[in-house]
C-alpha cells in the first residue's frame, strides 16, 4: 500500500517499528527547532504514528530514507487541514546531512507525488531562518512564492516546486 | 495488517478513516470536554492527534476504534487501547463527545475492547490510568470492576493509580469486517 522508491543510493520506504529509536534520537536533538521540536520519546513517537497514519488519510505520507542498511532521514508528502496545500519535507538524521541524501530523497518523493496527483501544487513551507533547507528547496528548483505566504506559519515562507512530467 | 469491527448492543466500534476528522475535530475544540486529553487542540492538532490513532494500530497491531452509534450512524467518539513507546505500560482509553456521555456509552464500548484484549489478543491483564482529578475515568474504572494494583509515577512525573481491569464473565467480543490499515 505504501509504494518503495530507488535512487542511486537510497532507498525510500515505509516506516519499521526498528527505525524510531533513531527518529527519537533526531528529535530529540536541538537541530529540530525548526520543525517542532525537541521532543520527547512519548511525543516523538506520537509523531512517528502521525507519519504512518498520514498515509491512511491521503493516500500519500512520509517515508524512511535509508542509506547502506541504515535509516539516515525522513521525506514524504504531507496535508494537514491547516495547510494551503500539500508539502515535501526532509529531515536527515544526524551525521547524514552533507551528502546530498535529501537532494536525492526529495527528488524521488517529487516525481512519486506529481505522477500520484498531477494536478495539484506541492509547495514547502520553511522557517526564514532555516537556510539549509531554504537552499536545498531552491536547489531542487522551487522558487519563493510571496503571492501565497502560509497563513498557518508567520515565520515561514512559501516555496513552490515546478511540476515535473511523470 | 487489518482493524476489525466489533459490535455491541447499542454501538459499532469501527476502524478510524479520514471521515472522522470532524468528530476528533469538534471534541477537541471543546475545551472542557476535551481537558482531561490534552485539549483544547486546534483543527491541524486534532488531525494529528487522528494520524496518530491510525498509525498506532499499524505499529502495535492494536489501537483505538471509532464509537459508532448503530441507531444513527454517529461517530461519537472512541474507544480501545494505546500504548505509546516512552511510556510504561498499556491502557485502555475512551473519549465521548460530552452530549454523549451519561447513558453508558463509553461502559459499553470499554466492556467489548477489554473483551478483545482479553480473548484475541490474549493479553494477560487489561488495564487503566488516570490522573488524581480525572474523576470520570476513575468512575468508569470501578463500574467495569476495576481495582487498583499500583501506584506509580509516570515519565510526565505525574504519579497515578492504575486499574486492573477484569474479565467480564458474560461479554464477547465480535470481531467482524475488517479494515486494511496502510502500514509497515
Amino acid at each position: 500500500m505504501i509504494p518503495i522508491l530507488h535512487t542511486e543510493r537510497l532507498i525510500l520506504r515505509p516506516y519499521q517499528r526498528s527505525d524510531f529509536d533513531a527518529y527519537a534520537a533526531f528529535y530529540k536533538s536541538d537541530r529540530t527547532a525548526h520543525i517542532g521540536g525537541p521532543l520527547s520519546e512519548k511525543a516523538a513517537w506520537a509523531l512517528f504514528a502521525a507519519d504512518v497514519g498520514h498515509w491512511q488519510l491521503h493516500g500519500f505520507g512520509w517515508w524512511m530514507i535509508e542509506h547502506a542498511g541504515a535509516a539516515v532521514g525522513v521525506c514524504g508528502l504531507h496535508h494537514p487541514p491547516h495547510q494551503a496545500e500539500r508539502e515535501i519535507g526532509w529531515s536527515l538524521f544526524d551525521g547524514s546531512a552533507g551528502r546530498g541524501f535529501a537532494y536525492e530523497a526529495a527528488t524521488a518523493a517529487l516525481g512519486w507525488g506529481w505522477a500520484y496527483d498531477p494536478d495539484s501544487g506541492i509547495v514547502s513551507y520553511i522557517d526564514r531562518d532555516n537556510v539549509p533547507s531554504i537552499r536545498l528547496a531552491e536547489k531542487l528548483g522551487a522558487i519563493r512564492d510571496d503571492r501565497h505566504p502560509p497563513a498557518h506559519d508567520a515565520l515561514a515562507v512559501t516555496y513552490r516546486h515546478p511540476k515535473v512530467a511523470a | 495488517m487489518t482493524i476489525p469491527a466489533l459490535m455491541t448492543e447499542r454501538l459499532r466500534l469501527r476502524a478510524p478513516q479520514a471521515e472522522d476528522f470532524a468528530v476528533y475535530q469538534t471534541f477537541f475544540a471543546d475545551a472542557v470536554g476535551s481537558g482531561n486529553y490534552g485539549g483544547p487542540l486546534r483543527p491541524d492538532q486534532a488531525f494529528r492527534v487522528l494520524a496518530t490513532d491510525i498509525g498506532h494500530w499499524a505499529l502495535r497491531g492494536f489501537g483505538k476504534w471509532i464509537i459508532v452509534r448503530r441507531d444513527t450512524d454517529q461517530a461519537i467518539g472512541g474507544c480501545g487501547l494505546s500504548h505509546p513507546r516512552g511510556w510504561p505500560s498499556a491502557e485502555l482509553t475512551w473519549w465521548l463527545l460530552p452530549d454523549q456521555r451519561g447513558v453508558g456509552f463509553a461502559t459499553e464500548a470499554s466492556k467489548a475492547v477489554i473483551a478483545f484484549a482479553y480473548q484475541t489478543l490474549g493479553w494477560p491483564i487489561v488495564e487503566t490510568h488516570m490522573r488524581d482529578e480525572n474523576k470520570a475515568a476513575r468512575r468508569l474504572a470501578e463500574r467495569l470492576g476495576g481495582s487498583i494494583t499500583r501506584r506509580a509515577q509516570f515519565p510526565d512525573g505525574v504519579t497515578r493509580d492504575v486499574y486492573a481491569l477484569p474479565r467480564e464473565k458474560d461479554a464477547r467480543a465480535t470481531a467482524a469486517d475488517p479494515k486494511p490499515v496502510a502500514g509497515l
